[in-house]
């Protein structure tokens, strides 16, 4: 078992960790500082104006009663994945393909679709409902920053040898050799249709909509 | 009017953004939001990197999202105070008081006991919604796939068994 290893004679402040974590980002070459806050405002900008942070959409996907996070979901995918695959192609960017890592993804994605349902947030919507003054986000995340050290103490121990045997990157197109213009097309369409045909269903929140005009109220239209 | 984008532009925009990230104008790198959680762990405790090989190995991309982190709270808080208008300090969502129960301190516990879990799922899969459904999707990764289908299984299943689903209403 890992023994907690403290660098107190280092004298590393948090202060001084911050600074270390700009200076990594500024030796990383993906993006200048300002670049990298930028996406992280628009990010959060574009979370925050479809309200697809709100309990309300997350847990009521779980409760299959809302789907505007999955609508909004395979629509970015549908879009970007032909234009990602073209963009690559034309040396605008790279692939960064995460491995196969089988039981890793399996039993990984079971807690993580559980604690999704449950919280009703995910990371990356997490802070921002934390961003709009959700208390019990915060304590969430609190959580999550334990569920964090817990895994970062008992990876060699525990968590490596439990997310078993790296089976490579392995693309859809590739899957495909030849057809590798025809597969992205099929995907890439087939995800924006996805998109489009799920049923629009909504759960709203009565604390919102208690604050607009009875007319313009969406669940009474 | 009802203060949000609708889905489509919401997706949209989201696919801009992942393309600007992507590109080689941009960062050169995916979106992922849950490699800063055991970074900041790591700040949080003083925790050594150089004793720990999960902290030395994401040392790059947990400071890389600890920065888009930063950017995400600014941006979302922002926008609610200015633009949704949706800023309230609260400690239990109206939905979890239809289909759960009154109780703040029922909410606080399994919101805590969720985000523990959370992180651990995400970083045991190597990424979460955002690192694998939006950016590994959108590169038709096959892991991501894989994710994106147990993800959805678990959390339907769980939304049927831990909610009340015709309460109250």
């Amino acid at each position: 078992m890992a023994d907690i290893v403290f660098i107190n004679e280092h004298t590393s402040s948090i202060a001084d960790r911050l600074i270390g974590m700009v200076e990594s980002v500024i030796h990383q070459e993906h993006g200048s500082v300002a670049l990298v806050f930028l996406i992280g405002v628009i990010f959060g900008g574009i979370i925050q104006y479809t309200r697809v942070d709100k309990f309300e959409k997350i847990a009521g996907f779980a409760m299959l009663k809302d789907t505007i996070v999955p609508k909004m979901l395979f629509l970015a995918v549908g879009l970007t994945s032909i234009a990602l695959y073209f963009m690559i192609e034309a040396g605008g960017a790279h692939y960064h393909v995460k491995p196969i890592i089988l039981q890793g993804l399996i039993i990984g994605g079971i807690l993580f679709g559980i604690s999704m349902a449950i919280l009703g947030k995910c990371p990356g919507t997490g802070p921002i409902s934390i961003a709009e003054g959700r208390i019990d986000v915060l304590v969430g995340a609190i959580g999550g920053v334990l569920g964090g050290l817990v895994f970062t103490l008992y990876y060699d121990d525990f968590f490596k040898p439990l997310m078993g045997e790296n089976l490579g990157k392995v693309t859809l197109p590739e899957l495909f050799p030849g057809y590798e213009h025809l597969t992205v097309l099929i995907f890439g369409i087939s995800v924006t249709l996805i998109a489009i045909f799920i049923p629009k269903l909504e759960l709203f929140d009565e604390a919102d909509l208690r604050k607009l005009p009875d007319e313009t109220r969406p669940d009474k239209k | 009017m009802f203060n949000r984008l609708p889905w489509w532009m919401g997706g949209i925009l989201m696919s801009g953004l992942l393309l600007l990230t992507f590109s080689i104008f941009g960062a050169d790198r995916p979106i992922g939001s849950s490699t800063y959680v055991p970074y900041f762990a790591g700040i949080i405790f003083d925790l050594n990197p150089e004793k720990y090989s999960y902290l030395k190995h994401i040392e790059a991309p947990g400071s890389w999202e600890g920065i888009m982190l930063l950017g995400a709270l600014f941006g979302g808080f922002i926008t609610s105070v200015f633009i949704t208008k949706s800023f309230r300090f609260s400690l239990i969502p109206t939905g979890w008081k239809t289909y759960k129960n009154n109780s703040v301190a029922s909410r606080l516990l399994w919101s805590f006991f969720a985000g523990f879990i959370m992180i651990i799922g995400a970083r045991l899969a190597g990424g979460c919604t955002s690192g694998h459904f939006m950016s590994g999707m959108s590169q038709m990764a096959i892991s991501a796939m894989i994710f994106g289908g147990v993800v959805m299984m678990a959390l339907v299943v769980t939304g049927r068994l831990f909610y009340n689903l015709k309460e109250k209403r």
